[in-house]
């Protein structure tokens, strides 16, 4: 310290936490692991290529973004935050492996730059990227996303790709059309053996994984998704006539849990406050299963997409009341 | 008596760091060569320097008069000569008249007569001539503080002392155990009030024995959890009182004491001795000996960090206070003032240097806020100028603690905004009226 120029000058407070946005989203790449290996084991890897090249287009679509903004290599090495990773792993893990390659790729780049980066980047976006770039796919690609699913097969990986059990339709969409429980246990749709679905969706276990390790982790509040996912199952219940045996396929089909603890809980279009935060999820909740049951398709995305639209206007009308607050007397007239 | 304070769920844990210097006893640091005694140590006006270049002062001899109510005596803290009053500009940015004392060495002082009696006003007149400011930082006149409008209820010692690092009140605590406690009896009578509480933190187990054995002193003891040392949470703590915004504590029947501020009561009136010292924790990882100090007002920086074994090269940031709510250092031409509570020397390793990113809306500000806000909202309207809209979101309520700061995953510096927000939304109001 020989020399006072070398003394920082900064406002206090002059420790800070170590947690770091780059480390929160390295931490939501971590959990997302258990459902990218299970997706992988259960359908080949044809999974992790289409990981591999969503991720890829993901993080290169930023790059090639802030370069033609001006940014230099060194800055954007130095600020990269891992964001687009996440957002990278989410579509690739909410899409059937059926797709062909340009699927993710196109969903990457449309989530990364229309949905985030044009807003001004991380943390400025209206809407989830994953999810809007999961619903700009499902649009632009109805008839390849929405059909031709592929049964998981423990045997996928060693048999280099060769899919034999082809089947029409997910668990969840025959239940829905058909308006009856699956034929499948519970245990199968928890565990994901035999369930058609996206490659990320199918092993529930592994996503249940993960939302633990987010809240051991302190990154995610566990009540949030567990509210989400409770309202969803007894709306299901509800709407069957208080069938209570709709509770577990309901929750346990779909995208629910998947869009449940990794993509409703994103910190940039959830609400600010507690109070905001549960309504949000139970209204959640209800749409997802209000849509499902109307339109006979899985709608987790759609669901989550309309609901981030409301986020500011629950920001607008709940916010916390300081510390002490007391109400202004009303002056009479005014 | 011993009992356990109120649970306040909004609050962060922050990194005690205190184990550097928590077990050195209080040191007394010798006088320095010349000291720097600014006339401005506390809130209001400054005082007016009563004494001319060439003078011989004592020690404790008043140097510096009050000007005004909202204002404090200030006192020279060794015996020598004046030899300058001027203006300087110290570490920490401001612009003040400092009279300058070169020590002869004798420590020869002055000191008040006895006190006449104890009678209320006798003993706030007193502290008011003792210049005794609230020396927990905020510097408020103590002798205005004592003298409230209405009658108070009870009587609340700070010594929770939240802060991390910083030692000085703990320290004192368990070695000055019955100077405080005759201290705070006379705070009391002043005030006419029965009912004494002590507010310690769960993580001062030494100091909480201590004053277990006093009868007429509850010992409050606190959850570690900052910022319990805020006086509105303190109160709220202790009695279950909540501050109503933008109110006083002496509007919930309240008033509270620093530790520091009933040492230096005692001391006026048993002792007949004005404020001329204070006990200040050098710490943090830069330093080499982090202590405890017992030092003359006015002393320069130089000086406490030469007696302290001096500075390593990756001390990156000097600050004036706690790490949490201290101000920073641009160099070390500061001079110890009455309500300084420690220095500390952070190296790269303990402070973050991080470069603020985007605020990726993840409300682990509001979430934290002790004082319920949303920094994040109030940040962003700062920064866009609609400061009305900023005061909207309580603004003003913010007791610059910190807390959102410290958690912030994307190194935002929401206090230096808010606090600006502060500044500008006061600025309004005057030029409205």
């Amino acid at each position: 310290m020989a020399n006072n120029n070398l003394l920082t000058f900064s406002s206090s407070p002059h420790v800070k936490s170590p947690k770091t946005t780059r480390q929160i989203m390295i931490h939501v790449c971590i959990a997302l692991l258990p459902a990218l290996i299970m997706g992988v084991i259960y359908f080949g890897l044809n999974a992790l290529l289409l990981t591999v090249v969503s991720v890829l287009s993901a993080v290169l679509s930023e790059g090639v973004y802030l370069l033609a903004t001006g940014k230099s290599v060194r800055e954007i090495i130095n600020q990269f935050d891992f964001t687009s990773c996440v957002t990278g792993l989410l579509i690739a893990l909410s899409i059937g492996v059926q797709c062909p390659v340009y699927i993710p790729a196109l969903a990457s780049v449309f989530a990364i730059i229309v949905v985030k980066m044009i807003f001004g980047g991380t943390g400025k976006n209206l809407v989830n990227p994953a999810v809007t770039g999961r619903v700009f796919a499902f649009m632009s690609f109805t008839s390849i996303m929405a059909s031709g699913w592929i049964a998981p097969s423990i045997n996928a990986l060693f048999s280099g790709g060769s899919y034999d059990p082809v089947s029409g339709a997910t668990v969840l969409t025959q239940m829905l059309s058909s308006n009856a429980l699956p034929s499948l246990s519970n245990w199968d749709l928890l565990l994901g053996t035999g369930v058609a679905g996206c490659i990320g969706e199918t092993c529930k276990v592994a996503l249940i994984v993960g939302g633990i390790y987010l809240a051991v982790m302190g990154i995610i509040n566990i009540l949030y998704p567990a509210i989400y996912i409770a309202t969803a199952g007894l709306f299901a219940v509800v709407l069957n006539n208080f069938q209570f045996t709709y509770f577990l396929p309901s929750i346990l089909s779909g995208g629910l849990m998947l869009g449940a603890i990794f993509m409703a809980t994103d910190y940039t279009t959830t609400p600010n406050t507690t109070l905001g935060n549960v309504i949000y999820f139970i209204v959640l909740g209800l749409v997802t299963t209000g849509l499902r049951i109307a339109t006979g398709i899985e709608v987790v995305s759609f669901a989550i997409l309309l609901m981030n639209l409301f986020v500011p206007l629950i920001d607008k009308f709940v916010i916390n009341t300081p510390f002490g607050f007391v109400k202004p007397k009303n002056r009479g007239c005014k | 008596m011993i009992k356990k304070g109120k649970n306040y769920p909004y609050g962060i844990h922050v990194k005690d760091m205190k184990e550097l210097c928590a077990d050195s006893a209080i040191e007394k640091m010798p006088a320095p060569k010349k000291v720097y005694i600014s006339m401005l140590q506390h809130i209001g006006a400054p005082a007016i320097p009563i004494v001319k270049v060439g003078d011989k002062v004592k020690k404790r001899q008043l140097i510096g008069e009050a000007s005004g109510v909202i204002s404090a005596n200030v006192f020279s803290s060794v015996c020598g000569t004046v030899v300058a009053i001027e203006d300087i500009v110290t570490a920490s940015g401001l612009k003040m008249k400092h009279v300058v004392v070169e020590n002869d060495g004798t420590d020869e002082e002055v000191l008040f007569d006895n006190i006449a009696d104890f009678e209320p006003k006798t003993i706030i007149e007193r502290i008011r001539l003792a210049g005794i400011v609230g020396l927990g930082g905020a510097g408020f006149p103590t002798a205005v503080k004592l003298s409230p409008s209405t009658q108070l209820d009870t009587l609340i010692i700070n010594g929770a002392e939240c802060e991390p690092y910083l030692n000085c009140d703990y320290r004192l605590m368990i070695e000055n155990t019955d100077d405080i406690y005759r201290g705070v009896k006379y705070a009391a009578r002043a005030l006419n009030i029965k009912r004494i509480i002590i507010g310690i933190e769960a993580n001062k187990p030494k100091a909480i024995e201590a004053f277990a054995n006093y009868p007429d002193i509850e010992v409050c003891v606190l959850k570690k959890q900052y910022p319990m040392g805020s006086e509105k949470h303190l109160i709220y703590c202790t009695t279950g009182r909540k501050v109503p915004c933008g109110k006083m504590p002496f509007d919930v029947g309240c008033c509270v004491q620093n530790i520091k501020t009933v040492i230096a009561i005692k001391h006026a009136i048993e002792d007949n001795k004005a404020l001329s010292s204070t006990v200040l924790t050098i710490s943090g990882g830069g330093i080499k000996t982090p202590k405890n100090l017992r030092i003359q007002i006015g002393t320069p920086l130089d000086d406490i960090i030469e007696y302290c074994g001096g500075v390593s090269d990756d001390t990156v940031k000097i600050v004036a206070g706690g790490p949490m709510m201290g101000k920073i250092m641009i160099g070390t031409n500061s001079y110890t003032r009455k309500t300084n509570s420690g220095y500390l020397f952070l190296t790269e390793k303990e402070t973050s240097l991080d470069k603020p990113s985007n605020c990726i809306n993840c409300a682990m500000c509001a979430k934290n806020c002790p004082m319920r806000l949303m920094p994040m909202y109030i940040e962003a309207f700062a920064l866009n100028g609609e400061f009305d809209k900023a005061e909207k979101y309580g603004a003003m309520n913010c007791i610059e603690c910190g807390s959102c700061a410290y958690n912030c995953p994307a190194k935002r510096s929401l206090v230096q905004s808010i606090s600006m927000a502060k500044n500008k939304i006061k600025e309004m109001k005057k030029n409205g009226k």
